[in-house]
């Protein structure tokens, strides 16, 4: 295996790949979108199928060509854009960005696998926007530069908005104004906040900047207007995360959406929010976001959601909307491993991304293929459909588990070591969040068994169909990630770790002494225990 | 080499050579329209004459901008710098693409009248002369030429009382308003016994006294009138509803644009030194005109009045980047006029193509599937929209960032506030366009059956969506040139005693 590895990191650099791949992985689902929209309607889908598969193949490589030891920024490349206006085309790609990356392209073949037949009117311009959204969610991801940034964060609205307004369902137009109105209104006011941060770090050294590098070392020179501008960027990340009071338009997006928009929400999209904080919002004011009173909201907050959310899941007649409810529970569980502010914490609050990616996204997936058969999304209608579509049951239980958390599934490693990380700092709060695991459980498994296993009461269900080869395509690799990243996690952790590291020690020395000393030099030696 | 004293008459001749050309041209217009003004064959000859006119003057400004030429000393009456250049470039282009704009549109509507080209030609004159004018005197002159034709082009559509009435409130308000800067300009002349920017400059360099803070303070309500700036904005949504839209997007556009430069030239010329007295005003003006003319634009229903409001809250921003009086906010303004004024124009020109013979109000329940039927049209619409907005990729969005760069250099941390706050509200009524547009179906089956580009049309409006775009992602030329335009307004030192 790790000669394998070696070969063809060996290959990857006689071809010069980390010089130029970000920029192909950014350009070639733009480039498809247009070919798309100029070539034949007939052939949207398998052109977009080869682009995807081109893209996610092209991709995979950086998984082998990434450097494990190295907690620093990778593939680096920067290009004049605007220059004289300090801004550059500047990307890159670090241990916590690497999955977002991979998510994102992986994502792509079987979004469109997904959508095969579901989607029957307007083929070219739906697959055109999903290439579109797919250039805009990499190069959120990639971009090293503030402006840059901004641009695809804002530019990643327009597909995601037309996604959910033309091929959702019944309540779609709301659901995709307000999406985009939350979504706005929180970034206007980022905007202001970078614009502000770049010429009170360009008045002490000189140098005005959108780079991400300049302004990072020089994030001392803000002072007293670093409350704002974190207040700023929190309000733009909160609201895309979401976090507690800003997540009204989550439930409503996804469920509305069409199949692949509610994938790309939750694999993607909801990953933005909690990349920008530790990306840019805490390591740019690392003072102020972790000092007592902060992070004490930001936790609250984050418990309140993961409770709140879970509480709600439960009385949810609508199976998307549960789902979507369940994922801000989730990204709940992020927010407490970013606030953690321990290595083991962050890695897990990196795995938790990426699992609940693969879950959730796959929660969807299921979702939408029981919808395309009965047209209907109530709980109320199914049941006893383990007995006519036993293999979609198996996967539809399989996937429940990964994102209740149980052992030996993908969900559990992350959210163990978020509890692990960050109990030493928050040991109230972790106990209230691991209670909350077993509501959870609740709603999931209740859900499955009225979904799969009550008396079906309901004859439409006799006849359903399982789940045909396409299906299949879809949902293997997604539940044998969950496996694969249950039982042998350590390729993943390997690749965040050093960057999580150098994202602790940057922020260490801001943070406040920890509340329970002795809990702390208990986590401290689970911690050492470690290899 | 090309510097050119402008005292002398050879001089000053030279000086004024786009605008003596395009007077020229027009009197050639004015004499063939007398003889030719049978049907929409003569109408459409006397369009394209027009435009070869202001081809012509384009071709002088460029000419007088690339050789570089400029004023001995300081500049008499007529400006001889990049930032004259720059704003005739972009006035003369507007001019241009509003008469193309016009030569079906007239003829559709049953407008067919001889004096129409004449007008428009006269109004750009009178807007050259306002980006020309070092003076007082002949700023107010520009401004009259230019205001006199637009009441008449506002008042054109002589078959309809909406039309009228607007011609009549605009020349009401309008006349009130040169009032205002008239008197203005006599108490600054009694302070300072100047009526040269840079003389008035000179003199009030050690403080003003209060004659000329009160002169200052009448100037900018006559502005304030001219930009459409709240609470000076009533006349706007009336007037630019009733006229015939080609004219109401020259006149959200030219206008705007010619009003903008005159006011930055007068601030940065000539009262630099009183920047502390005018900036609390401009900036409570700006605010106002941000917040009111988002927020009514919320409650429209017609897509013109809407367009209209909009360009009232566009006004705001403007402001916003005259406030800080520097040569990058006077940059901003120059950007940001090109931005919002290629947008502008692309929009009244896809509303012109919609509009119904006859019932000249397009609701915007109206557009409803217009993607369907017309998606080239409704791209177009919701590309302009957004740069309107100010979405990350459009012209528009290069023009905020800029605008609020060049405030909170100055140190101001509301105003790009209330720029922010201002582009959130504007969602609420540029989203909704967008969603009838793309989202919902078409009402009848012979619904938009009637939307009819013309061929000048179309070009038009593909190349201003086409500029959005380019300029939305490669900006730096423009960028840099609107700078350094700017940079040429500094006030000029005075070396000679005043004759």
């Amino acid at each position: 295996m790790a000669e394998i590895e070696l070969v063809l990191r060996h290959f990857l650099a006689s071809i010069g790949y980390a010089h130029w791949i970000l920029h192909v992985l950014l350009i070639l689902p733009l480039v498809g979108a247009v070919g798309l929209l100029l070539s034949p309607g007939s052939w949207a889908r398998w052109f977009t199928l080869v682009v995807a598969a081109l893209e996610f193949g092209l991709a995979l490589g950086l998984w082998f060509a990434f450097d494990p030891t190295n907690g620093g920024i990778q593939f680096e490349t920067t290009i004049a854009w605007i220059p004289g206006w300090g801004i550059s085309y500047h990307v890159g790609l670090d241990g916590i960005s690497l999955f977002m990356v991979l998510l994102a392209t992986g994502m792509m073949p079987l979004l469109v696998w997904g959508s095969w037949h579901s989607i029957q009117n307007r083929r070219r311009g739906y697959y055109a926007l999903l290439l579109a959204l797919k250039a805009a969610m990499v190069g959120v991801f990639i971009s090293l530069d503030l402006f840059l940034f901004y641009c695809f964060w804002e530019l990643l609205l327009i597909p995601m908005y037309f996604l959910i307004g033309v091929w959702g369902s019944a309540n779609r137009l709301y659901a995709a104004t307000k999406f985009v109105i939350y979504t706005f209104a929180g970034s206007i006011l980022m905007l202001v906040a970078i614009i502000a941060m770049v010429w009170l770090v360009g008045r002490s050294t000189g140098t005005y900047s959108f780079d991400y590098d300049h302004l990072l070392s020089n994030s001392a020179a803000l002072g007293p207007a670093a409350p704002w501008l974190f207040t700023a960027f929190a309000l733009a990340f909160a609201v895309k995360v979401p976090l507690f009071p800003f997540h009204t338009w989550l439930p409503d997006a996804h469920t509305e959406a069409p199949t692949a928009g509610s994938v790309d929400l939750a694999v993607i999209l909801l990953k933005m929010g909690t990349y920008g904080f530790l990306r840019f919002a805490i390591p740019f004011f690392p003072a102020f976001a972790l000092s007592k009173t902060v992070s004490a909201i930001f936790v609250t907050l984050a418990v309140a959601g993961i409770i709140y959310a879970a509480l709600v899941s439960m009385v949810q007649p609508d199976l998307k909307r549960l789902v979507a409810y369940s994922s801000v529970s989730h990204l709940g569980f992020v927010m407490l491993g970013i606030w953690g502010s321990t290595v083991e914490s962050v890695q897990g609050a990196i795995m938790v991304m990426l699992s609940h990616g693969i879950s959730t996204g796959c929660l969807f997936f299921l979702i939408g293929m029981l919808y395309d058969r009965r047209h209907t999304r109530q709980i109320a209608d199914f049941g006893g459909l383990a007995r006519v579509a036993p293999l979609m049951a198996t996967a539809f239980v399989i996937t429940a588990f990964a994102s209740i958390g149980l052992p030996g599934l993908n969900g559990f490693v992350g959210e163990f070591l978020v509890l692990l990380g960050s109990f030493g700092r928050y040991p109230l709060a972790v106990t209230l969040a691991a209670t909350v695991v077993i509501f959870a459980a609740w709603y999931l498994l209740w859900a499955v068994q009225r979904v799969f296993f009550n008396p079906m009461t309901n004859p439409e269900n006799r006849t359903m169909r399982d789940v045909d080869l396409r299906e299949l395509a879809v949902l293997f690799p997604l539940v044998f990630s969950m496996v694969w990243m249950g039982i042998y996690p350590q390729p993943f952790l390997r690749r965040t770790e050093a960057a999580s590291r150098r994202y602790v020690e940057m922020v260490r020395p801001y943070l406040p002494p920890p509340a329970n000393a002795a809990a702390a030099g208990a986590a401290a030696a689970v911690v050492e225990a470690r290899p | 080499m090309n510097a050119l004293d402008t005292t002398t008459p050879i001089g000053a001749t030279l000086a004024l050579l786009p605008e003596l050309l395009l007077t020229g041209w027009s009197l050639v217009v004015l004499l063939v329209v007398a003889w030719r003004h049978e049907g929409e064959r003569d109408s459409r000859f006397a369009g394209w004459l027009s435009f070869a006119g202001i081809l012509l003057s384009l071709a002088a400004v460029l000419g007088m901008w690339h050789g570089d030429w400029h004023s001995e000393g300081i500049a008499h009456m007529v400006a001889l710098d990049s930032f004259r250049y720059a704003s005739a470039t972009l006035i003369l282009l507007l001019a241009g693409a509003s008469t193309l704009l016009s030569l079906r549109y007239l003829g559709r509507q049953r407008l067919l009248a001889p004096e129409y080209y004449p007008l428009i030609l006269f109004a750009t004159i009178g807007m050259l002369v306002m980006a020309a004018a070092t003076d007082l005197i002949l700023i107010f002159l520009g401004l009259e030429v230019m205001s006199v034709a637009v009441y008449v082009l506002s008042g054109f559509d002589r078959y309809r009382r909406s039309s009228a009435e607007a011609a009549l409130k605009y020349f009401l308000i309008g006349a009130f308003a040169s009032s205002f800067l008239l008197y203005g300009i006599a108490l600054i002349w009694g302070a300072t016994g100047q009526t040269n920017l840079s003389l008035i400059a000179a003199q009030l360099a050690g403080g003003a006294p209060t004659m000329a803070s009160l002169g200052l303070g009448l100037l900018l309500i006559g502005f304030g009138f001219k930009v459409s700036a709240v609470p000076f904005h009533m006349w706007a949504p009336d007037v630019y509803d009733g006229a015939p839209t080609p004219v109401t997007g020259f006149m959200a556009t030219g206008v705007k644009a010619a009003a903008f430069v005159a006011l930055v030239r007068v601030l940065d010329q000539g009262f630099i030194a009183q920047a502390h007295q005018w900036q609390p005003v401009i900036g409570v003006l700006a605010v106002a005109t941000i917040l009111v003319g988002n927020i009514t634009a919320l409650a429209q229903e017609s897509l013109k009045r809407m367009l209209a409001y909009s360009s009232v809250a566009h006004a705001g921003y403007l402001l916003v980047a005259a406030w800080p009086g520097t040569a990058f906010g006077s940059g901003a303004v120059l950007f940001y006029l090109a931005a919002y004024c290629v947008t502008t124009l692309a929009s009244f020109g896809i509303l012109a193509a919609i509009e119904h013979v006859g019932s000249r109000t397009v609701l915007i329940d109206d557009l409803e599937g217009l993607f369907s039927k017309r998606p080239w049209g409704a791209t177009s619409l919701a590309v302009c929209l957004l740069s309107l907005l100010g979405f990350p990729g459009t012209f528009g969005f290069v023009g905020k960032w800029y605008i609020i760069s060049s405030v909170l250099r100055e140190g101001s941390w509301i105003l790009p506030v209330a720029v922010a706050v201002g582009s959130l509200i504007s969602i609420g009524y540029y989203l909704p366009v967008i969603t009838a547009m793309t989202f919902k179906p078409e009402r009848t089956i012979d619904a938009h059956r009637q939307v009819a580009f013309s061929r000048a049309g179309k070009a038009i409006v593909a190349m201003a969506v086409l500029l959005i775009l380019l300029f939305g992602v490669w900006p730096t030329a423009l960028l840099n040139s609107a700078v350094r335009s700017a940079r040429t307004l500094a006030p000029q030192a005075v070396v000679t005693e005043v004759p």
